[in-house]
């Protein structure tokens, strides 16, 4: 039997899910892998919603929201092209990038919402199967796609891609613009430290362990796991435990 | 151009707070220019301080934290110094103060802002290891708590406004630009360390387990980045085997580094070697060094210790190279030991012992202020007073003049207030302001009407516990009266809701439940005394840093403890009194004992500020030691200058000079002491009464009874080699000269280094050698202690071919009858010079018997050497536990004729803190005794440090005990073991503590 | 009415004790402060009481914090050789000492009254000593030894 895909869509209300009525009215046919969750904007769609599908073993997830300057609120599918970006940038770091799209569908392009659909349902059908589909995905892959969920949604990737565009694109609190390249570095630095210290909480759930076999778990050099620990405590989620002969042992915090 | 009564302090670091406190204290305005963000400089950075092994930021934040809040210190952070005119009594200095983004006066210093920052950026402070927000402040301690904006990596999201509950953040700040009009200028900008990444010394910064000793400073602190655990930068793991290699940036001649001794390297490296080994038992620390230089006091002892107690082991030795093991990355040492085998070692970290260099912005600060740099960029200072620039009215004090270590940094930091107070002295008390407060309401008696006030602190507090449950719940305790919230208590609006309260409700106690009294009470106790009330009829509830930011996660518990915590300073508040301060009248009049130049020195200070001043010399002449002194090894001509300082002081009329003269008796207390001395042939007896003691005894030299001294005429002392020198031309037909270094000194009935010998010797060996150039000279000695700039002159005995040859402890020298020397080498071979003089370095030896009966006199302590002991020998160098009593020269240890100069300045600043005022106050919460249950058994007596208690005689109990409010700290060690009970602390009472454990409704 | 409510005594599994802490101003207090200042978590058990040293603590107080019901006393000074006031916490440590013997011989079981060190900048060092002493006398139960049984 050939594969078929599971893939979630999410459509914004205004555009992309009228283009779906669209497409259904005007009789258009397209694979029927594609599930659809309505949201009221593009710009709605969390990073989480679309990693955590993923997590379960969605094959693929499709993100779609107005043309750009067509937002029914103004800007909202401009905030989701952050979004999608930094979310792309995170899956990367697990090889799943590929497995999501974002495109622009507005209310009259029916025609259109089956072409991108079908093309998308095949795109993945030839990438086969999500890893984390089936009955026993890779534990260790699923921990990592965890890790970017909860990453995605900390405060501090919330509060960079949240005032991206204000800063890159307007100006920032000293009336200044901020260059884009330089936003884009602090980002993907930022993206890279949040993964491994998600990684590292996720690690010390079951049991409490040294930088060393943190370092050899998730393959990072242990002194910069030292340093991600060292922030870790800062934020009152991992405590110092014990040392066994020359080496500590840190454990989660609740 | 008048002068006027203002002095700028540039830097504060602990030399900058100290001067500043000084001048303060003696009726200054001072304006202390700070260029970082906070107070405390490198000091603060520190885990520990030597020879003591304490806790620096246990000892330095309550000195900062008065800096912080002295009422005549203008404190500015951040600033840059644009513009210097004027001259010595009249300087206009332009500041720019930049801006923090952050309004001081509303910033609460809660750090919501730093912990909501989406950027991190490196920790300055935690020297790289540790991250932290664009916006910070530099450590908790810090003074002032004021966070500010790194401009350079905020990239202006705006998040920090909105979170900001007081308001405080402001993009829009912008510079102040003041002039600033003051009399004298003292700079003491600090040092920056040598960074060895730029040389590329010893892998730093390549190899990760490689760290600087600040580096390791911070990681050995127990505030620090891993917690005071020390772990390896590579991996986390202990280090079992860690060297410390010295003189990294120092004693180079290469061009790497500088050529000068840093000074304080081998003894922070011991220091650190030991703490490392005390914080982790498994750590074998191993220090690889050139002399080991513990010239000061009490420090040979430390290094003693540190081998012996703690295991550190000592290779005298340079690593040539070092390597990463890529595997275990521990680092391979290459080294030669002193016999010449070349050995390959791994050790699991390294510890790199950076050098002082003069401070980044030496130069920019010099051509602002006028004034010249030495060879070295350090401050170029007077050569006999080392706080003296090369501008009058400008001085500099601690490491921006030389290396330094804390206390020579605090002496100096006295020393140049009391520069400053010779030449402002008429200026005194002009532009300080005293408040006008209303008078105290009477309370006593009256039953307690207590008002609570509860601070939600933003949502430090009111986030993590229910701060209008507990402000209901205050309500229901007995006699409060009111009670109210705030979102934070301490801004200037609760202050004015607070004074209306107090009347609206007519309290006579109040409460604020908030954060910590170590720094917020005084603001709090200012607001009630302003509303008329006494200071002391305050309580503070720790419910912010003891309470909401340690039970985050469990809200009603934080709760509970909250309403325990009000219910108990309710329960306190109920018995609280009001507290007079004690008030003396001070005798403007000063006492020096001893009139070598250190004595002299003090004595012309306080002379040429009117003070009358009592000199009391035990010889016939005045001059002491020094008149055997020719030189100083940088030049300075001591003969004339002792002879200068001789006909000044008997030309003041404000000097009354008594010689032959030993004090009788010396009675009485700070500010008011009366004293008896026997002086002249005819031992006649005087009475005076004055307000402060200076203590400048001085020592004497060593007379060897080893190699034949005494026995052979040409065996002689280096004094008396120094008088050959200069007085005769002996010199001329003499072939060698042997010198033996550390006669007397560094044994195990002297355990301490002599300080001075090592110049002297190589003065003398120089101009030796300059008299008679074929004249052979060799110096044996045990480590040459040539710190600071002195290095310079060893080099250049080396380069005029004095020979140095090292010997052993427990290998001494030999000397047979024909002054033939035997000496055995590192190497253990065995040399015999001939020579025509042997000259004994001998050292300084306190007179254990003058100073017991002087120490017995004042109630001053001794060490072991039976030298003085000061009040704490990293920040009160100058000071006793006594108050009002002083110490300078080398009563108080070995030091350098220059050094001597410094701390005689230093003392009589110390005592212009005392003398410039009309009546001290008395610290309030004192201990009291209750004479109806005295029986006199003396034990409190015991237990005082500050012999504040006698016993006395009253008419009705018979021998009671007695304390005296002025010398009492209120630390009640002496309450705690009274057996009658009767002594209590004011403030404390037992009543109040017994309350407050009760916790009755 | 002392501190501790009858329902607070219960021995199970969620008493919580209380402890009454003397803590010196100058090195410990303000150690439990940095702490705070870190965010460092430790057991919501104990209720500060602040002294100018730890010689200013009688040994009346820790009897009487025994007698009025609390189940734990922690005393804290600076380090030895640190003090503010110079020798206070050696005189503390002395009397101490002493005070440790008479109450074992009061029946009071060891660690319900503890003794410690902890500079001002040991405020993870401060939360480890609260947890620990907290553990301990969590261990030991309410202290009952003075409660009336007639």
């Amino acid at each position: 039997m050939s594969f078929e895909p599971k893939l979630l869509g999410f459509l914004c209300n205004w555009c992309s899910y009228a283009g779906a009525d669209l497409a259904g009215v005007s009789r258009i046919q397209y694979p029927p892998n594609m599930r659809v969750i309505r949201v009221m904007c593009s710009g709605r769609i969390d990073p989480k919603f679309i990693v955590q599908a993923l997590e379960l073993g969605i094959d693929g997830v499709y993100v779609m929201g107005c043309h750009i300057g067509d937002c029914h609120y103004l800007e909202g599918n401009y905030e989701a092209v952050k979004k999608y970006e930094m979310t792309r940038e995170f899956l990367k770091l697990v090889g799943l990038d590929n497995r999501i799209r974002l495109d622009w569908v507005s209310a009259s392009e029916g025609v259109r919402f089956g072409e991108v659909v079908s093309k998308f349902v095949n795109d993945i059908k030839e990438l086969g199967p999500s890893p984390l589909s089936g009955d026993s995905p890779d534990k260790d892959l699923i921990n990592k796609v965890r890790a970017i969920r909860l990453a995605a949604g900390s405060n501090r990737m919330r509060a960079l891609v949240g005032r991206e565009r204000k800063i890159t694109e307007e100006d920032n609190v000293y009336g200044e613009k901020y260059p884009l390249e330089k936003y884009k570095e602090i980002m993907s630095q930022a993206i890279i430290e949040e993964y491994e210290r998600h990684r590292i909480l996720i690690a010390l759930e079951d049991e409490s362990k040294s930088v060393k076999s943190l370092a050899s778990e998730l393959s990072v050099d242990p002194s910069i796991i030292l340093e991600h620990i060292l922030t870790l405590k800062g934020r009152a989620q991992v405590d110092f435990q014990e040392i066994i002969k020359n080496t500590p042992i840190y454990m989660r915090r609740e | 151009m008048e002068k006027v009564g203002a002095v700028m302090v540039v830097g504060a670091g602990i030399g900058g707070s100290q001067t500043s406190l000084d001048l303060a204290d003696s009726g200054y305005k001072v304006y202390l220019i700070e260029s970082s963000t906070s107070i405390g400089g490198v000091m603060a950075q520190l885990d520990k301080t030597f020879p003591t092994n304490d806790c620096a930021m246990c000892i330095v934040s309550p000195k900062l934290v008065e800096t912080g809040r002295h009422q005549n210190i203008d404190l500015s952070i951040n600033c840059v110094i644009e513009d210097v005119s004027g001259e010595a009594g009249n300087f206009i200095v332009k500041v720019r103060k930049k801006s923090l983004f952050i309004n001081p006066d509303k910033c609460t210093g809660c750090g919501v802002c730093g912990r909501e920052c989406p950027i991190e950026a490196i920790d300055i402070f935690n020297e790289k290891l540790a991250k932290y927000g664009a916006t910070s402040v530099k450590y908790p301690q810090a003074v002032p708590l004021l966070y500010a904006i790194n401009r350079e990596v905020c990239i202006g999201c705006g998040i920090c406004y909105g979170v900001c509950k007081a308001k405080a953040v402001e993009y829009d700040r912008e510079d102040e630009v003041v002039d600033i009009n003051v009399g004298a200028v003292v700079l003491s900008p600090g040092f920056d360390e040598f960074i060895p990444e730029e040389a590329n010394l010893y892998g730093y910064g390549k190899y990760k387990n490689v760290v600087t000793s600040i580096e390791f400073e911070r990681i050995l602190s127990a505030s620090g980045p891993y917690s005071g655990r020390v772990l390896r930068p590579s991996d986390g793991d202990i280090p079992e085997k860690v060297a410390f290699l010295q003189c990294i940036g120092s004693r180079d001649y290469s061009g790497v580094g500088k050529p000068y001794c840093s000074s304080v390297c081998c003894m922070y490296t011991a220091k650190e070697a030991v703490i490392a080994h005390e914080h982790m038992h498994q750590i074998k620390p191993t220090i690889f060094s050139m002399d080991v230089r513990a010239y000061g006091k009490d420090f040979d002892k430390y290094i003693i210790r540190a081998q012996k107690q703690y295991g550190v082991q000592y290779i005298r030795s340079r690593v040539s190279s070092i390597k990463e093991v890529p595997e275990t990355k521990d680092l391979r040492l290459k080294y030669e030991t002193q016999d010449g085998k070349i050995i390959e070692e791994d050790f699991h970290m390294v510890v790199l012992a950076v050098g002082l260099n003069p401070p980044d912005d030496a130069k920019y600060l010099a051509e602002k202020f006028g004034v010249e740099l030495n060879q070295y960029d350090f401050a170029k200072t007077d050569l006999l007073n080392p706080v003296q620039t090369t501008k009058p009215g400008i001085f500099a004090c601690g490491a921006f003049s030389s290396p330094k270590d804390i206390p020579d940094t605090v002496t100096q930091a006295s020393a140049a207030a009391g520069c400053v107070n010779q030449l402002l002295y008429e200026k005194k008390g002009t532009l300080i302001t005293e408040k006008s407060l209303p008078p105290e309401i009477f309370v006593r008696g009256q039953p307690p009407r207590i008002g609570v006030f509860i601070c939600h602190c933003g949502i430090n507090i009111g986030g993590f516990l229910d701060v209008p449950e507990v402000t209901r719940y205050a309500k229901t305790l007995p006699n409060v009266v009111m009670s109210d919230r705030n979102l934070y208590t301490c801004s200037a609006d609760t202050q004015t809701i607070i004074k209306e309260k107090v009347q609206e409700y007519n309290l006579n106690r109040v409460i604020v439940a908030s954060c910590t009294p170590r720094t917020h009470e005084p603001l709090f106790q200012e607001t009630i005394r302003e509303a008329g009330l006494n200071r002391y009829l305050f309580q503070m509830a720790n419910i912010r840093d003891q309470c909401s930011w340690v039970h985050m996660n469990d809200w009603e518990a934080a709760t509970n403890k909250a309403k325990d915590l009000v219910r108990m300073a309710v329960n306190k508040a109920r018995q609280i009194e009001p507290i007079e301060r004690i008030k003396l009248s001070v005798t403007p009049k000063a006492l020096v004992v001893g009139g070598g130049i250190s004595g002299m020195v003090a004595a012309l200070n306080f002379a040429s500020q009117e003070y009358e001043t009592y000199l009391v010399e035990k010889e016939k002449e005045l001059g002491g030691f020094a008149k055997h002194i020719y030189h100083t090894l940088e030049g300075a001509d001591i003969q004339v200058y002792v002879k200068e300082l001789i006909d000044k002081i008997k030309a003041n009329k404000n000097i009354h000079v008594f010689t032959e003269a030993q004090m009788e008796n010396i009675d009485g207390y700070i500010g008011n002491f009366k004293s008896s001395v026997i002086h002249g042939e005819k031992k006649e007896r005087t009475e005076f009464s004055h307000g402060v003691v200076v203590v400048a005894t001085g020592a004497k030299e060593y007379q060897p009874k080893e190699f034949l001294f005494g026995q052979n005429e040409n065996v002689i002392l280096q004094s008396e080699f120094e008088r050959l020198l200069n007085e005769t031309d002996q010199i001329k037909n003499k072939k060698s000269i042997v010198m033996i270094q550390c006669v007397g000194s560094r044994n195990d009935e002297h355990p301490y280094c002599s300080k001075m010998c090592c110049a002297e010797a190589i003065k003398n060996a120089l101009l030796a050698k300059e008299l008679n150039p074929d004249l052979e000279v060799t110096i044996l000695f045990r480590d040459i202690r040539t710190y600071g700039f002195k290095e310079q002159y060893y080099r250049k005995a080396r380069e005029a071919g004095v020979i140095f040859i090292q010997y052993d402890e427990n290998n001494p020298p030999k000397i047979n009858s024909d002054l033939k020397v035997e000496v055995l080498t590192p190497r253990n071979d065995k040399i015999y010079i001939s020579t025509d003089w042997l000259v004994l370095s001998a050292g300084i030896y306190s007179d254990r018997e003058e100073n017991e009966e002087l120490a017995k006199m004042l109630k001053i302590p001794l060490n072991d050497d039976s030298f003085f002991l000061e009040a704490h020998v990293k920040l009160r160098p100058v000071d006793f536990a006594t108050e009002g009593v002083f110490i300078a020269g080398i009563a108080h240890c070995p030091k350098t004729i220059e050094d001597s100069i410094s701390q005689a300045n230093a003392a009589v600043s110390r005592a212009c803190t005392i003398l410039s005022k009309d009546e001290i106050e008395a610290e309030g919460k004192t201990a009291r005794i209750d004479i109806t249950r005295c029986i006199g058994c003396g034990m409190c007596i015991e237990n005082c440090a500050y012999n504040a208690i006698e016993l006395v005689d009253d008419r009705r109990f018979g021998t009671v005990a007695s304390i005296n409010q002025v010398l009492c700290k209120g630390c009640g060690a002496c309450s705690g073991n009274c057996r009658c009970s009767a002594i209590d602390i004011l403030g404390f009472t037992g009543e109040q503590i017994f309350e407050m454990i009760t916790g009755r409704i | 009415m002392t501190v501790q409510t009858e329902e607070s005594k219960s021995s199970n599994e969620d008493w919580k004790p209380k402890i009454i802490a003397f803590l010196c101003n100058w090195c410990s207090y303000a150690g439990a402060d940095l702490a705070g200042v870190s965010r460092i978590q430790y057991p919501p058990s104990i209720r500060i009481v602040r002294v100018p040293c730890s010689g200013r603590v009688n040994p009346y107080f820790i009897i009487k914090s025994l007698t009025d019901g609390w189940d734990g006393v922690l005393i804290s000074g600076c380090h030895p050789g640190d003090c503010h006031y110079l020798t206070g916490n050696l005189v503390a440590r002395r009397r101490f000492a002493i005070l440790n013997e008479l109450l074992q011989f009061f029946g009071i079981e060891p660690g319900r009254v503890n003794f410690m060190w902890a500079s001002a900048a040991e405020g993870e060092r401060f939360a480890m000593l609260v947890r620990k002493a907290t553990s301990i006398v969590k261990k030991l139960g309410p202290n009952n030894k003075f409660e009336k049984k007639w």
